[in-house]
């Protein structure tokens, strides 16, 4: 399975990124589909569901305790919101009424896998004049097939055609 | 000319060193409506829309074409936009209408259809509108804190004051950019040792400050700008696009985040396309609901100098407050700089949002005094909060600052200071001394702070970032000096960024680390007797109600 | 900051840009969010300022770079607090003179924000320095590799900008060029700076964007002071 190779090529890559040594809750392996139900009445969840909010490595909230940060025993990257979180707080904005929320938290949850320095490298390079309709193409790519981020994926995809279009690529200045 | 005594008199007063402008709709310089405005106009075709606001899909540029894609609800929208202003603008005002039902219209509306909407209404129906219209129910409002020379202890103690006053937000910005890693985690320690909830931000540069929120010195971020013309955006090194991306790179570190615009930024950038200043503010608003984002800082914010130069132009710093509140954002609503010489103007600026109540009714009060606020300056500063917790009591309005005594104001900022001190110490920073402790707990300015060595500071800042360093050694920090509730604050906050319930609309955190946001506390107002009252929130108005200066008539000795 | 303005001189001065500007006024193009102009003013030809051609990237080191906004000198000649465009750059390249490294003066173009003209001058400074000035005085100093909108040092407050204050400014580039850590030039703060002169700061800025060039290269500058 080509998806299980490119899981663990993620993984890796973000380790070596810097992204901590824990392991980080594979993609594929969280898409969402047993996220709970939940509706607006389900907010807050650290109050009301705290069982269902985990690390990034999967450890339960409540199980990560001041006395392992100080010993040094969390690696500040478990400190991070998951994705399964993300897509949880976009299920309650929507079910109060905002599902453009929804969506920015699930681009958001493709993004929890990005290296910090990448993910503000591709930041930098869908300003204005930065990139090259290639380069754009080039990042979409990356997100699609490394990271599993459709959605992210085709947003410099869209970039892409509308950076053409009306010529905020590199040298239309 | 032989002068006329009482002119003589008039030209001298304070309000006469404001600058005031006529208007020139070709040049943007016009508040509400120019002659240059885009009728509105909506055309949806299988579910696309194809016409906005008089143009045609073909010709859209970034901005409109950004909109039409993610900003406005298509399922109501011809029903919506079919409908008359003054029907919408009524509905806004009727309390009779439920705020939802507002929304299901206001959410569906063009962005020139949005503003003629907001041409309706006079100043008294707007602060009625954003009664009812604020999406969180209890408004809150929001502090700088910075100082000129970037003292970290200072910085520490302000804000540890503001916490304790009643800001559940603290924003700082630096004097010098590279100064930015100290007076983050100067503000956050600071916060926390005030009022454990408090959530703090340092507003820099775009992908700085996004660094700064990765490494858990801040919490949220609000000076992500977005414009209403495609030439601004692109000066402001920007498009729609990368601007929603980096709010999806916010939420994705468990940060909370809204955008930032306001009227007049397009004419001082110097590209209007001869727009009113209200309808390239819609284009803002509109930006910001389709990239998801919960909220937004408006009110034309630093730029406040241009729509209170023109006629209406105050009306129209409401107004766009209240159109960021009908597309159902969380809305921060400006009055965070200086804006005029006279004390009644000043006063005058922040009516409306007080009055009414919004999610933050300043975006940044000084709550230090000017002359140290490196924002340029606020609309009112800590030598106001007496006059400002007077207007509260006085009007029972919940204007979001509590009065607190001189000596707690010693006790909590020396808690700060000492555990900024602690911290520095603990990360291997210059060293904070006992004499700038001592001078941030009963200084008032920075001229009362001993000078560091700036240069020093400058490059411990860039080794910090070098070495890694992240929330986790400022909690080892605290610990280590066994400032233990600073420290359990500081790890709570931690905590709640995993969890992300303050990334939903309008939410702050009370003491208790309690989320406080438009899905559980949603503005329920529907004329008298409902919504938010301040006399109903008694542990808010006793306080506000026992100003330290007022006598006691039973107890005044003769 | 202690500076008094006078009152009358900065009315005229607003008198004086608002009855340009309205002369050069022309209806507006609405087509692709085209700005309303009927393109840049001509530019005055003066004698202190003159252009030698395109402004090429410098290899020397020791050299930092002054890049001036596009209306600087040769269509508007003071800044917000009437300060001339002379006695500015003669300060800034004082400044730097003084720690023995040369400036080189070009004029940019293709924007009339700051950021931007700092981020173009850097990439052409031998030192990878650069200082960029509006017309209005609004003053940055930028490295190569930082952010457009990140920066060094910046002068947000363009009135509260002495001659003083730009011979500072010239003084800590050329240290920034050589390495050094400067102390930051002390921020002047005056929080009245926007209510008194935010709407001619829009105005000035407005004539400076009206002479913005997409595409046009900067432009190497002979200055001459004697």
């Amino acid at each position: 399975m080509s998806s299980e190779v490119d899981d663990l090529v993620a993984k890796i890559m973000s380790e070596l990124n810097g992204n901590g040594g824990t392991a980080t809750q594979a993609p594929s392996t969280d898409s969402g589909k047993d996220d709970p139900d939940l509706t607006a009445q389900d907010f807050p969840l650290f109050k009301k569901h705290p069982d269902l909010v985990k690390s990034p490595s999967g450890k339960p909230l409540k199980e990560i305790s001041f006395q392992d940060i100080v010993d040094g025993k969390v690696d500040s990257k478990e400190l991070r919101i998951a994705p399964s979180t993300l897509r949880m707080q976009g299920k309650i904005a929507s079910e109060a009424g905002r599902s453009q929320i929804q969506n920015n938290f699930q681009r958001a949850a493709e993004l929890t896998v990005v290296p910090d320095d990448r993910l503000l490298e591709m930041y930098g390079a869908l300003r204005p004049y930065r990139s090259s309709k290639q380069d754009l193409l080039d990042i979409a790519d990356e997100l699609e097939n490394k990271y599993h981020a459709p959605i992210c994926s085709n947003w410099f995809k869209e970039a892409a055609t509308n950076y053409e279009k009306h010529k905020k690529l590199k040298g239309d200045n | 000319m032989k002068r006329q005594k009482r002119f003589e008199k008039l030209e001298k007063r304070p309000v006469h060193l404001d600058g005031f402008v006529k208007e020139w709709d070709d040049e943007g310089l016009v508040a509400m409506h120019s002659k240059n405005d885009p009728a509105p106009s909506l055309k949806v075709e299988n579910g696309v829309i194809t016409e906005l606001d008089g143009k045609k899909r073909e010709d859209f540029d970034l901005i409109d074409q950004y909109i039409a894609e993610y900003g406005i609800n298509i399922k109501n929208a011809e029903k919506a936009n079919a409908m008359s202003s003054k029907s919408i603008a009524k509905m806004l005002i009727d309390p009779n209408v439920s705020r939802s039902e507002v929304i299901k219209v206001t959410t569906a509306l063009t962005p020139a259809k949005a503003s003629d909407v907001i041409n309706q209404l006079n100043f008294a129906e707007m602060i009625m509108a954003v009664q009812k219209m604020r999406p969180r129910r209890t408004p809150f409002t929001q502090a700088h804190i910075t100082n000129t020379l970037d003292n970290p202890a200072e910085i520490a103690a302000d804000g540890a004051e503001a916490a304790l006053r009643g800001f559940p937000e603290l924003e700082t910005t630096t004097a010098v950019a590279r100064y930015a890693p100290l007076n983050a985690i100067s503000l956050m320690v600071g916060a926390q040792a005030g009022r454990p909830g408090v959530i703090t931000q340092c507003s820099v540069e775009e992908a700085v400050e996004l660094g700064l929120g990765m490494r858990g010195f801040t919490a949220y971020a609000e000076t992500i700008s977005v414009y209403g013309t495609d030439k601004v955006f692109t000066d402001g090194d920007d498009t729609p696009w990368s601007k929603g991306f980096l709010a999806s790179c916010y939420a994705s570190r468990g940060l909370k985040m809204r955008f930032s615009s306001g009227s007049g930024s397009e004419v001082l950038m110097g590209y209007t396309e001869g727009k009113s200043m209200l309808y390239l503010e819609s284009r803002c608003i509109y930006i910001t609901k389709a990239s998801g984002v919960q909220g937004l800082q408006n009110g034309s914010v630093s730029c406040i100098g241009i729509p209170s130069a023109v006629p209406s132009g105050l009306r129209e710093v409401l107004g766009e407050n209240l159109m960021c509140m009908m597309m159902d954002l969380e809305c921060a609503s400006s009055n965070d700089q200086t804006f005029s010489h006279s004390d009644i103007r000043r006063t005058e600026r922040m009516l409306g949002q007080f009055i009414a109540g919004t999610d933050y009714i300043s975006s940044g009060y000084a709550g230090e005094e000017n002359s140290d606020n490196t924002f340029a300056g606020s609309n009112m500063d800590v030598l106001d909060y007496d006059d400002y917790e007077s207007m509260e009591r006085d009007l029972a309005v919940n204007g979001g600052i509590l009065p607190i005594t001189e000596q707690q104001s010693i006790k909590i900022r020396n808690k700060a200071a000492k555990a900024i001190q602690a911290v520095f110490d603990g990360l291997g920073l210059p060293e904070i001394t006992d004499e700038e402790v001592e001078a941030a707990t009963y200084g008032s300015t920075s001229d009362d702070m001993p000078k560091r060595d700036m240069t020093q500071d400058i490059k411990a800042a860039q080794d910090l970032m070098d070495r890694g360093v992240t929330v986790s050694d400022i909690i080892k920090a605290l610990d280590d000096h066994d400032l233990d509730d600073t420290a359990q604050a500081v790890f709570k906050l931690a905590q709640q960024k995993i969890c992300g319930d303050y990334l939903q609309t309008s939410a702050i955190f009370d003491k208790d680390w309690n989320c406080i946001s438009a899905v559980n506390d949603n503005n329920d107002y529907m004329g008298p007797g409902t919504g938010y009252r301040v006399w109903e929130d008694e542990d808010q108005w006793n306080k506000i109600k026992n100003i330290p200066w007022a006598l006691d008539p039973q107890k005044v000795d003769f | 900051m202690s500076q008094e303005i006078d009152e009358t001189l900065l009315k005229n001065i607003i008198r004086d840009v608002l009855g340009e500007m309205k002369s050069a006024d022309t209806p507006i193009s609405f087509k692709g969010g085209a700005v309303a102009t009927d393109g840049p003013s001509q530019e005055n030809s003066v004698d202190w300022f003159k252009s030698t051609g395109v402004a090429k990237p410098g290899r020397s080191k020791d050299e930092v770079v002054i890049a001036v906004g596009p209306a600087f000198a040769t269509v508007m000649t003071q800044t917000i607090i009437k300060q001339s465009h002379k006695d500015v750059l003669r300060q800034l390249i004082a400044g730097i003179e003084e720690e023995g490294l040369k400036a080189r003066v070009i004029k940019v173009y293709r924007t009339s924000d700051v950021s931007f003209i700092s981020a173009e001058a850097d990439k052409l400074s031998g030192s990878g320095i650069a200082i960029a000035v509006q017309s209005k005085g609004t003053t940055i100093i930028h490295q190569k590799d930082q952010d457009p909108l990140n920066n060094l040092e910046l002068f947000p407050q363009a009135p509260v900008l002495t001659l003083d204050t730009f011979r500072a400014i010239g003084k800590n580039a050329a240290q920034y060029a050589k390495g050094m850590s400067p102390s930051p030039v002390p921020t002047v703060n005056d929080q009245m700076a926007r209510p008194r002169y935010q709407a001619l700061a829009a105005l000035m800025h407005i004539k400076e964007t009206k002479q913005v060039v997409v595409g046009k290269p900067a432009e190497e500058i002979d200055v001459n002071f004697n």
